[in-house]
């Protein structure tokens, strides 16, 4: 018990010894030639690597405000079209059928864009965010058409719906 | 007792932690603690620094947050907002593109039969599980829209119309399930 409390007592000065011997060495090494990035006050930072600062895509109300607008303008008309759509039936309503099914493919579209915004930006994933972007234009594409063509040779969303609920 | 292994000190270093002063500015005893026994080797700032660097980032844990957060109305509607969304989406587009590639076997006959022939609890519980996240996505959705028109955009707003939507949502998905 008793040298444990010297060991105590001496550990300080030991360290702070060890912590002055160590100022020596670092000192030895400043002074190396080795090229290294000065804080210049006010002068230039040096670029590149993943200390920079966000870049921002350019504004524009394409992809800003009409898009905001856009969407929740979507969203509101889908209420009455999906009420309409489940009073009547798609075999006496072609038209509405088709517009429903258009809505809600557009509407899809936004959703799974904001999805990709969210998880895969571009920024963070240069390669995954534009793919899955593309991706998800040729697949809205070929549901736009598979639906188009699934209303016109067949009996059409509603009716779908219609049928396979009360089978 | 404290033996100097479990000091965490060198055997020089406890040896000059114990010596007289006198011995302490020995020049020997100087070069004996400053004598390292890792190698370090100086790299410039550049593309190979940064190789390191971000290695060593990906390995870095970070600490829980998404884990962590307490279940709450707010969030937690949001994200099933957003799922019941995904799902809905992801099997209209599955439809259309299932059709469009294979209109014999996807068209509406052969799908009103294999939905047919099912037992009668596996259709009550289809129907149930695709009325209910229709149900709540689209009365969430009242709820955004709501929103964006600047209404209830208060804590006590959010909560109130949150447990709205729950309560229709449930009724709702019941009613639908049990459409003949």
């Amino acid at each position: 018990m008793s040298t444990s409390l010297l060991v105590r007592s001496s550990l300080p000065r030991a360290l702070a010894h060890r912590a002055a011997l160590r100022s020596v060495a670092v000192q030895a090494r400043a002074n190396s030639t080795v090229p290294e990035h000065k804080y210049v006050a006010g002068g230039p930072i040096p670029k590149g690597g993943p200390n920079d600062a966000v870049t921002f895509p350019p504004p524009s109300p394409t992809h800003g405000s009409y898009h905001w607008v856009f969407e929740r303008t979507l969203a509101a008309a889908l209420v009455p079209l999906t009420a309409a759509a489940f009073v009547t039936s798609g075999t006496n309503y072609p038209i509405l059928d088709g517009v429903l099914g258009l809505s809600l493919i557009a509407h899809s579209h936004i959703g799974f864009d904001q999805c990709i915004v969210d998880y895969l930006h571009p920024r963070k994933f240069p390669v995954l965010g534009p793919a899955t972007t593309w991706a998800l234009r040729g697949a809205t594409l070929a549901a736009t058409v598979g639906i188009f063509q699934f209303n016109t040779n067949d009996i059409g969303l509603t009716e779908l719906i219609a049928k396979v609920w009360t089978a | 007792m404290l033996s100097h292994k479990a000091l965490g000190l060198s055997t020089a270093l406890r040896q000059a932690a114990f010596a007289p002063r006198t011995l302490r500015n020995n020049a020997l005893l100087r070069n004996t603690i400053a004598r390292r026994s890792v190698q370090t080797k100086t790299i410039p700032a550049g593309p190979a620094a940064d190789a390191i660097l971000n290695q060593q980032r990906i390995k870095r844990p970070s600490s829980p947050h998404f884990t962590i957060y307490q279940p709450q109305l707010t969030w937690i509607g949001s994200i099933a907002n957003r799922v019941t969304g995904v799902g809905l989406s992801v099997l209209l587009y599955g439809f259309s593109i299932a059709y469009l590639v294979a209109p014999g076997t996807f068209d509406s006959t052969h799908v009103i039969e294999v939905v047919r022939d099912l037992p009668e609890a596996v259709k009550y519980a289809g129907k149930f599980i695709l009325a209910a996240p229709f149900s709540f996505h689209a009365i969430n959705g009242l709820r955004h829209l709501a929103w964006d028109t600047g209404h209830f955009l208060t804590v006590k707003g959010a909560y109130v119309t949150g447990y709205l939507v729950l309560g229709a949502t449930a009724v709702s998905s019941v009613a639908l399930t049990l459409i003949k």
